[in-house]
This record gives C-alpha cells, sequence and structure tokens, in this order.
C-alpha cells in the first residue's frame, strides 16, 4: 500500500524520457552564468574581463555572514564580459559570461575532503558543502549548508524527496537509476552530519525500476529505507511528502524542521557525495529537455549557464511551432520569453510546448462553483473563495480564508472547468499581503 | 541561430550512430524558434473538462429519461422540450447582447436550464408555458443575478414554482400510455384523460395504486422526466462515474426522506411499502440527483453537502406532510438554495497544518 496524502489531482504523466539514458552535452561554446541561483543575498563576481578559468573555479562569492553559497565556472576558458542579464525566475542579475577553450581544464584548488566519513566533523561538512556552492536541486534553490545548520539538533528524520510528481521530468528517476550509489552515499553524510537515526527515500511507484534498484541497495542499512508513494500530483510538495510518510503535519506557518523533519533532493545527495568524495563543486546538473515540440527528447548532463536554446538544438531542434519555453515542470514551471535564458543550479527541466497543451475554453472565465478547486487542494483550502476575494481586493477575507497557507502548485487552475486562474489570483492576494503586513510592520516601528 | 549552433546540433545527431552514416535521418524542415512566446501564469497544462463537457454531461445523463418521457407520454413531451431548451438558449444570447455580456450560450448551461424546465412540466401544460419559464429562469433568475454561477436559487425551479401561477395547468396530469394532441397550442380538460399522482393518493392516506415497481421503472403519471427513478438512477451513476456530482447531496437527500417516510409512514399500509413509494414518486429523483446538485446554488465542501441534502430532505417531508400541495421537492431545494453561502462559510474544511474550523 503506497503512502498518500488527501486531495491532489491525477495529471497526465508524459514521463517519455523515463527510460532515456543521462547523456553528457557536446561541450558549449559560450556560457552565461548568473550570480543568484539560490536564495539569499546575490554573489558578487569575484574574476574580472579578460580572466582566464577553470573548470569549477569560483566566480562568484558571498560573504561569509550572508545566506548564500559560492559560484563555480561550469567550463575553462576565458571570462568574455559580465553583464546583467534575466534569470528563469524573472529576477535581471549578473551574469559572467564564459568563452569555452574546450580544454576542461580542472581547478586545482577543488580537493577532496581527505578524512573519512568517522574523521570528519560536521562544521567540515557543513563548510564543505558550502564551498561546493550547493543549494537545492529540486526547484527552490535553498542553500544547502544554510539547511543542514538549521536542522542540526531539531529532526529525526531525513527525507529524501525523489516523488518527482511534476509531468514530464525524470531527472530524480534516471539519476536513481543510473546513480544510486552517489545518492546513497551522500544520505549517509547527511545522517552522519545531523546525527539522524532515520532517513526515508520516497518515490511514487509510477518509477518501479527505481524502487527495485534502491530497495536492493538499501537492504542492509539500518538507517535508510525506500517508502512508496502514490504516484498523485502534488505528492513531492514538502508538507504533503512529510504527511504521507510520517503523519505529521507541518502547522501553518511553520517549517518542516519544526515537526521534526528535513528535506532534501536526490540530486542534491548527490552532490554532496561527489563534493566530499572528489571535491567536485557543483557546475553541473541533470535537465529533462522534453515537450510535443522537441525532436528527441533527452536526459542531459548540462554544464550551469548552458543557454536553452543550446539545449533544444542538441535534442534535434524543434518538429512544430511552440507557443511556450517553460523552466521546470509544467505545474509550477515559469514560462520563458526568451530562448536563451541560461540553465541554473535549479532548473530540472525545459519543456517546450505547442499550443495543443492548455485549455481550450471558448468562453471568459467564469467560476461555476462546481467546487473541484476545494476537493483538489492539497492544503485543504477553499480556492476559489480566496481568489475571488483576491479579485475584489478584500485582503482581510483572502487571508482569513487562509491564503498565506497555499503552497501555489496550481491543481485548482489546472481542474477548473471554467477556467479561472486561481492559483495566480491567490499569488496576487498573497503578495498584496505580505506588503501590507510589511507596511504595517514599519508603520508600528515608527510609533 | 548561427554557424556555431548548428555544429553543434550536427554532432549531437551523429553521436547517436557513430561510424554509421548511412543511419542518420535526413534532416526533415527546420522549424524555427518563434519571435514571440507566449510568457502566462502556471500550470501550463490543463485538465481536458470545461463548463461545456460538465453541461453536456449533465444531458447526456437526462436523455434516457427524456426518451422515457416521449415514450410514455406521446411526441408532446418532445415538442415542449425542444420548446424549452431553443427559447432557453434563445433568451441567454439575447439577453447577453441586450446586457453587453460575451454570449456564452456554448457552454450548454442555457440548454441545461431548459431541458430541466421542460422535464419538470406535465405533458398537458399549454405550450406556451415552456416559453415563459425559460424566460423567467434565464432573464429574472440567471441573467439579472450575473449569469453563470452567480444566480442564488436554481434557476429551473425557480421558472417551475413561477409558473404555479398557473396552478390549474401544472397540476393536470395525464395517464401514462395516453396520447394527447402534440402540436395544441393549449389543451382543454376535455382533450385529456386526467390521472391522480401517487403522491396525491398519499396525500389522502391512501397507499397509491401503481406498484413500488411501477414507480421505479415510471410507469405512472407525473411531470416529463420524473417518472421514471430507473433511470434518473442510472445517469446519476453515469453523473458520479464522470466525476460531475459527487455522491453526498443525492444520497443525504433521499436517505433522508427514505428514513422520515419510514419512521413517520402516512396511511395504514405498512411503513416499508410507503416509504418506497414515497422515495419513487415524485420529483425526488430529479431533485436530487439533477436539480440539486446544480453548482451554483449548492455548497462546495463535503460536509456542507451533506447538510445540504438532509436539509433538503427534511423540507421536502415537511411539505409533503403539512403542505397544501402534495410535492415539495422544488420548495424544499430553492429554500436550502438561499442558505448556500452560510452553509460553505460554516463547513469551511479544516485547514492542513491548521486548527478545527479553517482557523
Amino acid at each position: 500500500m503506497a503512502y498518500t496524502f488527501k486531495g491532489g489531482i491525477h495529471v497526465e504523466e508524459h514521463k517519455n524520457t523515463s527510460r532515456r539514458r543521462i547523456e553528457p552535452t557536446v561541450p558549449p561554446k559560450t556560457v552565461a552564468i548568473p550570480m543568484v541561483q539560490h536564495i539569499g543575498a546575490p554573489a558578487t563576481p569575484c574574476v574580472k574581463k579578460g580572466d582566464h578559468v577553470t573548470v569549477g573555479q569560483k566566480i562568484g562569492v558571498v560573504p561569509e555572514t550572508a545566506l548564500g553559497c559560492p559560484i563555480h565556472s561550469s567550463v575553462s576558458g576565458t571570462v568574455v564580459d559580465i553583464v546583467k542579464k534575466q534569470i528563469p525566475s524573472g529576477a535581471i542579475v549578473e551574469h559572467v559570461i564564459i568563452e569555452n577553450d574546450m580544454r576542461n581544464e580542472k581547478c586545482p584548488d577543488n580537493r577532496p575532503a581527505g578524512k573519512s566519513l568517522q574523521e570528519i566533523t560536521t562544521e567540515e561538512i557543513i563548510e564543505l558543502v558550502r564551498e561546493a556552492g550547493i543549494s537545492g536541486m529540486g526547484g527552490a534553490a535553498f542553500p544547502t549548508y544554510a539547511k543542514i545548520k538549521s536542522a542540526l539538533g531539531k529532526v529525526d528524520k531525513i527525507i529524501i524527496n525523489c516523488a518527482e510528481c511534476e509531468p514530464f521530468i525524470t531527472v530524480n528517476h534516471r539519476l536513481l537509476v543510473e546513480q544510486p550509489s552517489t545518492v546513497i552515499n551522500g544520505i549517509k553524510i547527511l545522517l552522519k552530519t545531523l546525527g539522524v537515526k532515520e532517513a526515508y527515500i520516497g518515490i511514487e511507484d509510477n518509477k518501479p525500476d527505481a524502487i527495485k534498484i534502491l530497495t536492493r541497495l538499501t537492504a542492509k542499512s539500518k538507517m535508510i529505507s525506500v517508502k512508496t508513494v502514490k504516484t498523485k500530483y502534488p505528492q513531492g510538495d514538502e508538507r504533503q511528502l512529510i504527511y504521507a510518510l510520517t503523519g505529521r503535519e507541518v502547522p501553518t506557518g511553520k517549517l518542516p524542521a519544526d515537526v521534526g523533519c528535513v528535506i532534501f533532493n536526490p540530486e542534491t545527495c548527490s552532490s554532496i557525495y561527489k563534493a566530499f568524495a572528489y571535491g567536485t563543486p557543483l557546475t553541473s546538473r541533470i535537465v529533462t529537455v522534453d515537450g510535443d515540440c522537441i525532436r528527441r527528447p533527452k536526459n542531459l548532463l548540462v554544464p550551469i549557464g548552458t543557454s536553452f536554446a543550446d539545449l533544444i538544438e542538441l535534442c534535434g531542434g524543434l518538429v512544430k511551432e511552440p507557443k511556450k519555453i517553460i523552466s521546470g515542470g509544467p505545474m509550477m514551471g515559469a514560462a520563458q520569453w526568451d530562448p536563451t535564458m541560461p540553465i541554473t543550479k535549479s532548473t530540472s527541466a525545459i519543456l517546450v510546448l505547442s499550443d495543443k497543451f492548455g485549455r481550450k475554453n471558448n468562453v471568459a472565465p467564469v467560476c461555476i462553483h462546481c467546487g473541484r478547486c476545494i476537493n483538489n487542494c492539497p492544503m485543504h483550502l477553499m480556492p476559489m473563495y480566496i481568489a475571488q476575494f483576491s479579485m475584489v481586493n478584500d485582503l482581510e477575507s483572502a487571508d482569513k480564508y487562509g491564503a498565506m497557507s497555499c503552497v501555489e502548485c496550481g491543481s485548482c487552475s489546472y481542474n477548473c472547468p471554467g477556467g479561472v486562474e486561481i492559483v495566480q489570483h491567490i499569488r496576487v492576494a498573497k503578495a498584496a499581503i505580505r506588503t501590507e503586513k510589511s507596511r504595517l510592520a514599519a508603520l508600528n516601528e515608527k510609533k | 541561430m548561427d554557424n556555431n549552433q548548428k555544429i553543434i546540433a550536427k554532432s549531437a545527431d551523429t553521436a547517436q550512430t557513430p561510424g554509421n552514416p548511412q543511419n542518420i535521418k535526413p534532416e526533415r524542415k527546420r522549424i524555427e524558434m518563434p519571435k514571440r512566446l507566449t510568457v502566462s501564469p502556471s500550470p501550463h497544462i490543463k485538465s481536458p473538462e470545461t463548463t461545456t463537457t460538465v453541461m453536456l454531461d449533465v444531458i447526456l445523463a437526462l436523455v434516457p429519461a427524456l426518451v422515457w418521457g416521449v415514450y410514455i407520454f406521446g411526441w408532446r413531451a418532445l415538442a415542449i422540450t425542444l420548446l424549452s431548451v431553443a427559447t432557453a438558449v434563445g433568451f441567454e444570447a439575447a439577453s447577453q447582447k441586450l446586457l453587453h455580456r460575451p454570449v456564452t450560450v456554448r457552454d450548454l448551461s442555457a440548454a441545461v436550464t431548459g431541458l430541466l424546465i421542460a422535464l419538470n412540466l406535465p405533458v398537458s401544460v399549454p405550450l406556451w408555458m415552456p416559453v415563459i419559464g425559460s424566460f423567467f429562469a434565464i432573464v429574472v433568475v440567471k441573467q439579472l443575478f450575473g449569469g453563470i454561477g452567480k444566480n442564488f436559487v436554481n434557476p429551473a425551479l425557480a421558472a417551475r414554482v413561477f409558473l404555479f401561477s398557473w396552478a390549474g395547468e401544472m397540476t393536470r396530469f395525464t395517464a401514462p400510455g395516453e396520447r394527447v394532441n402534440s402540436l395544441a397550442i393549449t389543451l382543454g380538460d376535455a382533450d385529456i384523460v386526467a390521472s391522480a399522482t401517487p403522491l396525491a393518493s398519499l396525500k389522502t392516506g391512501i397507499l397509491p395504486e401503481s406498484s413500488a415497481l411501477d414507480l421505479f421503472v415510471g410507469d405512472t403519471a407525473g411531470c416529463i422526466g420524473e417518472v421514471s427513478a430507473l433511470l434518473l438512477v442510472a445517469g446519476g451513476i453515469y453523473l458520479l462515474a464522470r466525476r460531475t456530482i459527487t455522491w453526498h447531496i443525492p444520497t443525504a437527500y433521499i436517505a433522508t426522506v427514505a428514513l422520515l417516510t419510514l419512521v413517520f409512514a402516512r396511511g395504514d399500509a405498512p411503513a416499508l411499502d410507503v416509504m418506497l413509494r414515497e422515495v419513487f414518486a415524485g420529483g425526488l429523483m430529479l431533485g436530487a440527483i439533477y436539480m440539486a446538485t446544480d453548482y451554483s446554488t449548492s455548497p462546495v465542501t463535503p460536509r456542507g453537502r451533506l447538510l445540504f441534502g438532509a436539509g433538503c430532505g427534511v423540507i421536502t417531508v415537511l411539505i409533503r406532510y403539512f403542505g397544501s400541495y402534495p410535492e415539495g421537492v422544488s420548495f424544499a431545494i430553492l429554500i436550502m438554495n438561499t442558505l448556500v453561502w452560510y452553509i460553505d462559510k460554516a463547513t469551511m474544511p479544516r485547514r492542513f497544518g491548521g486548527k478545527a474550523n479553517g482557523k
């Protein structure tokens, strides 16, 4: 019996690339590496135009005291420019543009930990993870060292989120099938660092091959166990996964650590292991390139900073006129207007979709009060009422009906027969409530 | 795209079939990246369900009951239905044009309203009555309150109650199998073979002549679409399977009526016999499955729907027992319709990670 939660929706899976091996890319001619790839302070470039850089060399640094992690070059070559450009999330940040000399020189500074897991201290691991520039690779991009630090002494369970409930994306699936030991070794490092006795690997039951491999590899381990969860969206939302696996509900406004859990993405675990064992910082990641406009959908191991357009070409180009390019999954990813966007540490997929997707509703969006969004909401909110309050700018009622608890999974918009973009109305309300609250807080301070 | 990108693309293609250039398929026509891409909020994929498909499901579910109505009451039943649907759609389009709103007849909601009005009329009504009903339902109840999703009472039921202004016509039922003139505008009392409905018999404390099985199959007097419990339930099962409606309202409604009429059975006949006839006769099935579940005028939470269904059941039985009219389904649903907002508010689900009652 697979574990699950109440609510959620069944979405057509589109896992076209679940059997495509991870392929290395043809090295890109240039890369544009953004200085913001994590939540926290932006990195400042520590190289200048004309500098020669090597693979894994630090090119962006964050002050020791600030939240954030350094950024490394993903190719060897010459810094040709430092410009301000847009990143997939929409912010305009500094990019270091590096021309690839195709020599793939490795940076000599990157050395493995040099100690066994028994000898190394918690502080040393945290420093190692920070220096390797590892941030969450599932999408939220929270710096991993900070997550480990904040969870120290508070948690009794580590959860590895391999649900991968977004349609199309298969990066975690392929990673677990092809390099399961790197993930498991990463989990062992995390168990040691946090002094925790139990780690759960949560996988949706649509990945039987990965479940089989991991179950075999963890059979002897007393600490790591594989837990099958139901294939349902949004099973990979951290609150829903914690509930499914442990029965604990993260209280409104609290964090997973408050119920003794900390969640990691499997690729993050794999990166931690690679930094520990080989000294390699995070300079490349696996990306699913898919969508009905792509000739040959693939999973690619991509240097950070490679442009979307390069990857689309590597997959044989387009077979249909695209309507949208999406960075991330189709349920929560962001539509892009510029195909030359760079891959960041948290870009798990590029989807090129034609107008076949989306709703073909021929009438204006209208709520018909059907209640589907309420049945589907994984947070058990009343999305249609919050959206209606948002439309008339009644922030007080929107807040009362739980707008701030919304995880923006989009289950409501997906299933709305009236074609209302419910989750977007809620996002608007959330942003307005946040602004209003900080304004009131500032007023109170003045008094 | 520049030359370098082409080289990259080519080298990637050849990498798949090393040393065997014959295997490379010739490049098909290239499609360039368009200059403009659509940027819109997520989610970028949507379920195929739309208001139109939902309404179409309701129509499909009602077709068997309509066919039965035509079989048992003759072609006039079909004439009334077509007239009612056509005028409902016509009034919707015309009023939206007049009110400068987008015309949304393609969502089929007006067609459903028209169909339900017809199924709630006796076959012997004058042909102008469905037209007046459609006007009241679509223009007054629906469009003047803001259109689909905004009306606070069920348009078809409001129209039916409005048409009780002509109480004689609305309560004159023909016997099953009797044929009446299909296209005569009005029918006099001499033109039809009148028959008492089972509920009218129950009102006087006498067990109706029709057996429970007759009532279940639909061989009885009544409105065009309400007689066959069997076919209405079959359509209801289709709607449940398509997830167009949930089980809460029909189950709570029918169960409440069944329970109350069993415990407080009318007349001297065995309670079970009375209960079965109370449940299968009249508009209960049509009301509970198709009218009380109308989206705009029913609660959205599971608990709210149970409460709403039970409330409809209680009021229906009260009207049947103590009212002057033998049937109470329409009035019961209309009364509960007005409470929907309060029921929604009172039955707010417990938030994930929150305390009870939405806090």
